[in-house]
């Protein structure tokens, strides 16, 4: 009787061994193709036109690292097929039709919206996408101002082989330069249903390398420290023809504007998610020099909000750190006696680009991007009464004070920089005691 | 009498403790969230208040029979009659929550992990490892609690800490959500979220005394409240009262956010993990305590033999709700709403029944 019992225990274990493989739901990795990303365009014979680019898992996709065969869709290392129809999911059964494995979202790391597609709302293909299991929080939002599918054609890696990491990196600038926001899907569903403000998404557009003017050089060429520069229209040649600049404003779920790389940096400190970047400045003293600083915030921004007579007041205070990076002019501005006012320079410069940002969201989109609304919502004792008040549609009535304090914390390796000498030199040295 | 054996504080904390908070993995809460918005985190400390209030009652109740547990009282109180049809109605009362509970596992399970694997080879994989429990018995359920507990809360407390960069608590305001009247109203009703604490009654018997049931009693419940609290505060400042009313399973949304560099991120396995082996404990406790319960009822002895049919009693029990509005509309509102009326409801008849008919153990000890 022990040992029957002991013959039906061990049976029985062996059966329970048999579900551990999850035999249902069970996927071996390379049953199925990996979408990297998807790219949503108008359509023409049908709703929508949908980009996939996925990996191949072959070192060069088989046609060369950064090329590709043209008809196949190969790109560096990946695979782009479009396809046509009347959803976003749908359009996965229908590529199935046509790749051997598979197409699933898990590994997605890019959604691209058209701007076309995007002005008119993208709500109703974002929607389907938070239902659906494969789609991560994390693949990145970005609307691109020509065809997303172009887009998706130029999103090659020339440097290293694996595309997915290349992705990755690429929206890991956006902590480097701060030109761009690193919008996530997760974070652009919960704007699109917020009460507090509303969403953005990351700027993209396509170098044709036609930017870059090949005239006759210019004896003395302006100094433009300050450029704005749409998305595809970089001066440059070389490398991949995709670049990600500037951001995309939503009202709801429909782009209503753009800022430009230099306002998404302003937006993204007044959001305190501004990393770190490098700033140029015309030296006041001497005009035709310049000198460059590397900016970061010293701590979250401080926002508070009241109600004065049913109107918003909000305050804005930052604290910025910098380190001087470059002075041209070799001037002393980061020893006591210069600092103060060098700071102050700075201070003026940041509060009125935040401030320049803000009039610009309120006046011309009318979109609290900065998601004031989170702490004008204090204000409100109950939901109700934020909503009835509709923050959203008040955002242009508010009043934004805005406060910069700098610290100029460090200058490189130098400290108080000896001149150049030369036979002409005599009268800088003197200007800098 | 089914032999139940003897445990002590720890296991009884652990199983308790686990038994409150497995809800939080599922839609818990969404539900609170939905009803409450922004003032969800302290609704569920208004129940968890009233569960508090009514654990003094049970404890008022279990002092005046120190030697008996709530089943024998239910007997004692209202006579045989009446005692038994009360503990029968808990039986099956009982085998109705964890066939919903396994129903909820399923539905959320099948949602985030395993979206092609039929719901039966869900269940009755799951029901095995219930039913293998339910055969150890008491005991064996409340250690294998006691281990796993740690596991549970340390791996649920490293998922709202990884996290953190996700939270902005500004997302709390409006302080009062829908008001402070629905807040009350609804946190008063959802003390039935907190009622599993009758259970610890029924096991009173092995614990060591009633100093040690009071103590487990109390603080669970604070465990249970506050490790609610912490999670909706950090579900409402990660997707705000508007995502985080419509997440299936806010917590596992949280594990899914986590992201730290490339190298780490996807954690969301471990949260599967945790889940799966609370839900196991959950309603194997709560199998066992149905199968004690129907024992009681007809003086059965040994509660092995009715191991199979509960299994397949509480197997058929899983496959009432047709979709998962039945689960989220009815079973759950019944199990986290009004399932007050019979796990509070009716012990604090039988105390007031006791009180006016005078009812006390003649011997009081002070030890169960």
């Amino acid at each position: 009787m022990e040992k029957l019992k002991k013959i039906i225990a061990f049976m029985t274990i062996c059966m329970l061994c048999l579900g551990l493989p999850g035999c249902y739901d069970a996927i071996e990795i390379d049953e199925e193709v990996y979408a990297l990303s998807i790219g949503v365009d108008k359509g023409i014979n049908n709703a929508i036109r949908v980009t996939f680019q996925y990996a191949t898992y072959m070192e060069d996709g088989g046609g060369g690292m950064g090329g590709g065969d043209e008809e196949s869709g190969e790109v560096g290392g990946t695979i782009v097929s479009t396809v046509e129809a009347a959803s976003l999911l749908e359009a996965i059964n229908v590529m199935n039709a046509a790749v051997n494995r598979q197409v699933s979202l898990m590994h997605a790391k890019m959604l691209i919206f058209s701007e076309e597609f995007a002005r008119e709302g993208v709500g109703r293909y974002i929607e389907p996408l938070s239902r659906f299991r494969e789609v991560r929080e994390l693949m990145r939002i970005v609307v691109c101002n020509g065809k997303a599918q172009d887009f998706i054609k130029e999103n090659k890696s020339l440097i290293g082989s694996n595309p997915s990491k290349a992705l990755e990196l690429m929206f890991e600038q956006s902590k480097n330069t701060g030109y761009f926001p690193d919008m996530i899907f997760g974070d652009f569903y919960v704007d699109l249903l917020t009460p507090y403000g509303q969403p953005v998404a990351a700027y993209a557009g396509v170098n044709d390398f036609k930017q870059l003017d090949e005239g006759e050089e210019n004896e003395k060429p302006p100094l433009k420290p300050e450029v704005d520069i749409e998305p595809g229209d970089i001066p440059r040649t070389g490398g991949t023809k995709k670049e990600i600049f500037g951001l995309a404003v939503f009202d709801g779920d429909r782009m209503v504007g753009t800022l430009s790389q230099n306002e998404t940096r302003f937006f993204l400190m007044g959001i305190g998610e501004f990393q770190r970047g490098f700033f140029t400045f015309v030296d006041e003293n001497e005009p035709e020099l310049i000198y460059v600083i590397e900016a970061q915030l010293a701590r979250k921004p401080s926002i508070n909000a009241r109600m004065a007579n049913g109107v918003p007041i909000i305050g804005l205070e930052l604290d910025i750190n910098i380190d001087i990076i470059s002075i041209q002019s070799r001037r002393h501005y980061e020893q006591l006696n210069n600092i103060e006012g060098f700071e102050k320079n700075l201070a003026t410069y940041f509060e009125q680009g935040l401030k320049k940002t803000i009039d610009k969201t309120q006046k011309e989109y009318n979109a609290d991007i900065f998601h004031f609304g989170k702490k004008v919502a204090g204000n409100f004792n109950t939901i109700q009464e934020l909503d009835d008040y509709n923050w959203i549609g008040h955002y242009q009535e508010a009043i934004v004070n805005v406060s910069v304090s700098v610290n100029a914390r460090r200058s490189g390796f130098i400290y108080g920089a000896t001149p150049i000498r030369s036979t002409e030199s005599k009268k800088g040295v003197e200007e800098q005691k | 009498m089914i032999k139940e054996g003897r445990f002590g504080f720890m296991e009884a904390f652990s199983i308790m403790a686990i038994v409150l908070v497995t809800k939080i993995f599922y839609g818990s809460p969404m539900a609170i969230i939905k009803y409450l918005g922004t003032a969800a985190w302290y609704g569920t400390l208004i129940s968890c208040v009233g569960a508090l209030i009514f654990f003094t009652l049970l404890y008022l109740l279990m002092k005046r029979f120190p030697q008996q547990d709530l089943f024998q009282i239910f007997e004692t109180v209202t006579g045989k009659l009446i005692g038994k049809s009360l503990i029968l109605i808990f039986a099956v009362f009982l085998l109705y929550k964890a066939g919903i509970n396994i129903t909820e596992f399923t539905a959320v399970l099948k949602v985030y992990s395993m979206p092609f694997t039929p719901p039966s080879m869900i269940i009755l994989p799951f029901l095995i490892v219930v039913a293998a429990m339910a055969y150890v018995g008491l005991e064996g359920i409340v250690r294998t609690a006691h281990i796993f507990f740690y596991l549970v809360f340390g791996s649920l407390i490293l998922i709202l800490l990884l996290a953190i960069p996700s939270y902005d608590f500004n997302y709390l305001q409006p302080v009062l959500g829908y008001g402070l009247a629905k807040t009350i109203e609804t946190g008063i009703i959802r003390t039935a979220a907190y009622d599993e604490i009758v259970f610890l009654a029924i096991i009173i018997r092995s614990l060591q005394g009633l100093q040690v049931f009071r103590k487990v009693g109390y603080l669970t419940l604070i465990l249970g409240g506050l490790t609610f609290s912490v999670c909706l505060i950090c579900i409402l400042a990660a997707f705000q009262y508007t995502v985080g009313g419509e997440h299936l399973s806010g917590m596992y949304q949280l594990s899914r956010v986590i992201y730290f560099t490339r190298f780490f991120q996807r954690i969301e396995s471990i949260f599967l993990f945790v889940w799966v082996i609370s839900s196991v404990i959950t309603v194997a406790f709560i199998f066992y305590i149905s199968l004690n319960a129907y024992s009681r009822v007809f003086n059965i002895s040994n509660h092995r033999p009715l191991i199979l049919p509960f299994t397949f009693l509480t197997f058929m029990f899983a496959f009432i709700p047709n979709n998962f509005a039945q689960i989220m509309e009815i079973h759950l509102r019944v199990l986290r709403e009004f399932s007050s009326v019979i796990f509070i409801f009716i012990p604090v008849m039988v105390l007031l029944l006791a009180l006016i008919r005078g009812k006390k153990e003649v011997k009081t000890s002070g030890k169960a």
